[in-house]
């Protein structure tokens, strides 16, 4: 059974003045195995934290529906929010002047948990977190990294199946991003708790989730592996270096010539043409342009390509009104 | 729910420490209000009832501040956690919002009992006059006054729910407050539909004349239970609905 299943869901805004509604989320439907760690993805303003919310419970759908280990968000709220927990706004969701562990048992006796029988989970907590020497500071006095673990501590102690983080490693330093990636890996391999991740940090994505689930436009765009997308990919993406430059007339006729998005770049007067095809066929359509044009190609090979390119991509074909194909030129001095 | 209580009790009592300057403040602010009033009439009221005027104010002034602890607080605590981003974090609770907020109410109530008891013991010191406190009389008036005062807690809480910045609406509020806690409930029969005049009629009579339980008679104790329990009943179907609203509209996390 899904941990997580959203059914046809829709959510619309009412604009002031009375003017038409504002549709966030269109029909979305997914749903979530346990122990999985998916990315839930999207430009800004494609609905993606409205679905969020709907997930928490913190909106209620128009229509569709939300269920959170077999109980409707709607109908059994509170009974749903016994099996999940999340960080919406980071280190915003902690009391700035409360310390580290005052914070947690708080939470923790708003769930219903006695102070003494949090105690111990509180303890592992901040020790799990290397928050142990900091337990009794308060809060605003810890930096930025150190409040993001604390927040993540905070939905961790309520032990549910499912674990939602938006932005879990915004405004972190290299060193403090790694280590919350790595906390966040073994809460899904070692407690199989389903992690579900908001963010537009893409090489988390990359390093961290199995599944990645787009939404643009208030739809869902994609719903695939991350393997699997980055594999497709990498597959469609071509480089061609040519001996001598191409003119403008030449770059259309490369552009028509597949579907898909060609650029060109001149470097030292040499052209270097990268194609990213949705079909990968299409390479053997260009090479014959090329040969057409009595270009002379000094090598070709596929494009290393990774999760950013991968989710810009898929949100410049997919979305509404995203565009299927291009010819660009661009010139170096 | 107890976790729940004392959570919430600890919290405010912890925050009301942590802004140490704030409660003196809050402290200074409301004894300097009572000074005003009672050079008032110590300057221009008459000698004769200045005594029993007095005791008067000083009763008043208390009830005031309970009033404005037990209706307003939880409207500045909807507005405060919407701005820090934790009120999506309170509804993420497994546990009904209303009961964390009404154990947020009660535990600021409770902590906020040791500043008035400091308030009342500086005012009686000031006024060099004594109160009755038959602790027979004052819990049960206390208690069933307070209930209907945290039902138009939950109404305040429902405004700050969907319109957040109610601050203005607040500072406003008090002053109506005030005019409900020094109104006596004989000025007219209607007053029996406003909230909190028949409680803190009956306290002031009790602290000021020393009246007992029993001198009420029935009929003013059951009117006291019956316009508490209907406070809190509305303010808690009040509540529900905003809650349903903010919900449908996606205000919980907007300020």
């Amino acid at each position: 059974m899904s941990v997580i299943d959203v059914r046809h869901v829709s959510k619309s805004y009412p604009r002031r003045g009375g003017s038409a509604p504002v549709q966030a989320v269109d029909d979305v439907s997914f749903a979530v195995e346990r122990g999985a760690v998916v990315g839930l993805l999207g430009p800004n303003g494609a609905g993606k934290t409205t679905t969020i919310k709907m997930i928490c419970g913190l909106v209620t759908p128009d229509s569709g529906s939300v269920r959170i280990a077999g109980i409707d968000t709607r109908s059994r709220r509170h009974d749903a929010l016994r099996h999940i927990a999340a960080v919406l706004e980071g280190n915003r969701n902690l009391y700035w002047r409360l310390t580290a562990r005052e914070n947690l048992e708080y939470f923790a006796g708003n769930r219903g948990r006695s102070i003494r029988s949090a105690r111990t989970d509180v303890d592992r907590l901040l020790r799990l977190f290397q928050l142990e020497a900091k337990a009794d500071e308060l809060v605003s006095s810890l930096s930025r990294g150190m409040q993001q673990k604390l927040a993540i501590a905070v939905a961790l102690l309520a032990a549910t199946d499912v674990i939602l983080l938006d932005e879990p490693t915004l405004g972190l330093d290299v060193e403090t991003g790694y280590e919350v990636r790595e906390h966040l890996r073994g809460i899904a391999r070692d407690e199989g708790r389903t992690v579900v991740i908001s963010t537009h940090d893409m090489p988390v994505v990359q390093d961290l989730c199995e599944r990645a689930v787009i939404i643009a436009g208030g739809r869902i765009v994609v719903d695939d592996r991350v393997e699997h997308l980055l594999r497709l990919f990498a597959s469609r993406a071509y480089h061609v270096t040519l001996a001598h430059g191409v003119g403008a007339a030449q770059v259309a006729r490369l552009a028509a010539a597949s579907e898909g998005l060609v650029t060109v770049e001149h470097v030292d007067g040499r052209a270097s043409i990268t194609a990213d095809l949705v079909r990968p066929e299409d390479v053997y359509a260009l090479v014959r342009v090329l040969e057409g044009e009595g270009a002379v190609i000094e090598s070709l090979g596929t494009v290393t390509t990774d999760f950013e390119a991968v989710f810009r991509k898929l949100v410049a074909e997919r979305a509404p009104g995203g565009q299927r194909a291009l010819g660009q030129e661009v010139s170096h001095a | 729910m107890l976790e729940v209580f004392r959570a919430n009790t600890r919290l405010v009592s912890i925050e009301m420490r942590r802004y140490l300057p704030n409660t003196i403040s809050m402290v200074v602010t409301f004894y300097a209000v009572f000074l005003v009033f009672f050079l008032g009439i110590t300057v221009v009221g008459s000698p004769e009832t200045a005594a029993a005027d007095t005791k008067y104010l000083i009763v008043s002034v208390v009830l005031w501040f309970l009033a404005l602890v037990a209706m307003q607080s939880i409207g500045f605590v909807i507005t405060t956690e919407a701005t820090r981003g934790t009120l999506e974090q309170l509804y993420m609770s497994p546990v009904p919002t209303r009961w964390i907020l009404l154990a947020r109410m009660t535990g600021t109530i409770l902590v906020h009992l040791v500043v008035i008891a400091t308030m009342l013991g500086l005012a009686m010191l000031t006024a060099r006059q004594a109160l009755a406190f038959d602790i027979a009389t004052l819990t049960p008036l206390l208690a069933l006054t307070i209930t209907g005062m945290i039902g138009v807690g939950f109404m305040v809480a429902s405004l700050a729910l969907l319109f957040k910045q109610v601050q203005s609406l607040l500072q406003v509020g008090q002053f109506l407050l005030m005019a409900l806690v020094a109104v006596p409930i004989s000025q007219s029969p209607l007053l029996e539909l406003a909230p909190a005049v028949r409680g803190t009629s009956m306290l002031r009579d009790a602290m000021t004349l020393g009246a007992s339980w029993a001198d009420f008679g029935l009929l003013a104790w059951v009117l006291l239970a019956i316009n508490s329990a209907a406070f809190l009943a509305l303010g808690l179907l009040v509540y529900a609905w905003a809650e349903r609203r903010a919900l449908r509209l996606g205000l919980l996390g907007q300020y």
